[in-house]
């Protein structure tokens, strides 16, 4: 050691660094840096958790409705059922995936986009049924930290399935490429997260709201 | 490991039907037992709280290990840290800002008795 350190080194000719090709591994990296995204996506709705505690006192509906008035508990149970199942679906579609079954991949991500749609499907008609009771937002702050939360949600789930549409097409015209697997595997951790989060919606918001 | 063949990454191979099968009985079960608790009011209000933390506590832990795949394999092992890293700033925005509230209503607000809970618990 000390005698090649000794050698007076020539620093127009010294190596800084180490170019022989090592392999990165994109996969890993970038689902990685996915779950760090998802983590922090996560602090959102901690944040919106803890609003809906603070807010959710029964002197916090201003006398209005409270979530005992309207939520039907077999209402939400459908649609966590539906959640569920598409949750199931897309982790059928990651079976497939490794099988490398081409098909079962699209009727998976299909099967997830249609009992997602039904989730979503469930919650608008849910918030339209609400509006038209006149249980909305700006009636009290309980109110409004009960729909940015359960709303917030949805809007994930909407976003999860334009990625599936997405994916779709990206899987049936480039077949399982690496960016293709990639992008497969962040949205695999993004759908499942949101029955993550959807398991404290349902106990601590809708559940809960029942006993306010 | 084949650095050719996307499908060959263990990110890939770790995809378990078994597991996401589990995962949907097991949370399904949980949520429903859940449900019929709240539905028929088994119990006194912060005997019922505990029991639905505990559900949801039991669910998340099974989906986290069965569908994030949370573990200490050497594939995961750091996105299990981040996860850990992360979890006292979820305990600290939501339990510290439940805490100050619930104590601020106490002090500045004439309540009835019912409406004190524990953090986290019934009002």
């Amino acid at each position: 050691m000390s005698s090649s350190t000794s050698k007076a080194l020539d620093p127009s000719s010294v190596e800084l660094w180490d170019h022989s090709h090592h392999h990165h591994d994109v996969i890993s990296t970038r689902t990685f840096g996915f779950w760090l995204y998802m983590l922090s996506d996560a602090m959102i709705f901690a944040v919106l958790f803890a609003a809906w505690e603070v807010l959710s006192y029964s002197h916090n509906f201003a006398g209005g409705p409270t979530p005992a008035n309207f939520v039907e508990p077999g209402y939400v149970f459908l649609q966590t059922l539906a959640l569920f199942t598409s949750v199931l679906a897309y982790g059928f579609t990651m079976v497939a995936l490794k099988n490398g079954n081409k098909a079962g991949v699209i009727s998976g991500l299909w099967g997830a986009l249609i009992l997602g749609g039904a989730f979503l499907a469930l919650d608008i008609n849910d918030v339209v049924h609400l509006v038209g009771m006149g249980i909305t937002p700006e009636r009290s702050g309980g109110l409004s930290a009960f729909f940015i939360l359960t709303q917030t949600h949805a809007l994930h789930i909407l976003f999860g399935l334009l990625w599936m549409l997405v994916m779709l097409v990206q899987v049936s015209r480039f077949g399982f490429t690496a960016d293709v697997v990639g992008r497969l595997l962040s949205l695999r951790l993004f759908w499942h997260f949101q029955a993550v989060v959807w398991v404290f919606v349902f106990v601590f918001v809708y559940l809960r709201g029942m006993l306010i | 490991m084949s650095h050719d063949d996307p499908l060959q990454h263990p990110e890939v191979q770790v995809a378990s039907g078994r597991g996401y099968l589990l995962t949907f009985l097991i949370s399904t079960l949980l949520m429903g037992v859940s449900l019929l608790l709240v539905a028929n009011h088994a119990m006194p209000p912060f005997g019922l709280m505990l029991v639905l933390s505990l559900c949801a506590g039991l669910a998340v832990i099974v989906q986290i290990y069965f569908l994030m795949h949370m573990d200490l394999s050497e594939t995961h092992i750091w996105n299990t840290v981040a996860l850990v890293l992360t979890i006292p700033l979820f305990i600290l925005a939501i339990g510290l800002t439940a805490w100050m509230f619930s104590t601020l209503y106490e002090r500045t607000m004439v309540m009835l008795p019912s409406m004190h809970g524990m953090a986290g618990m019934v009002h």
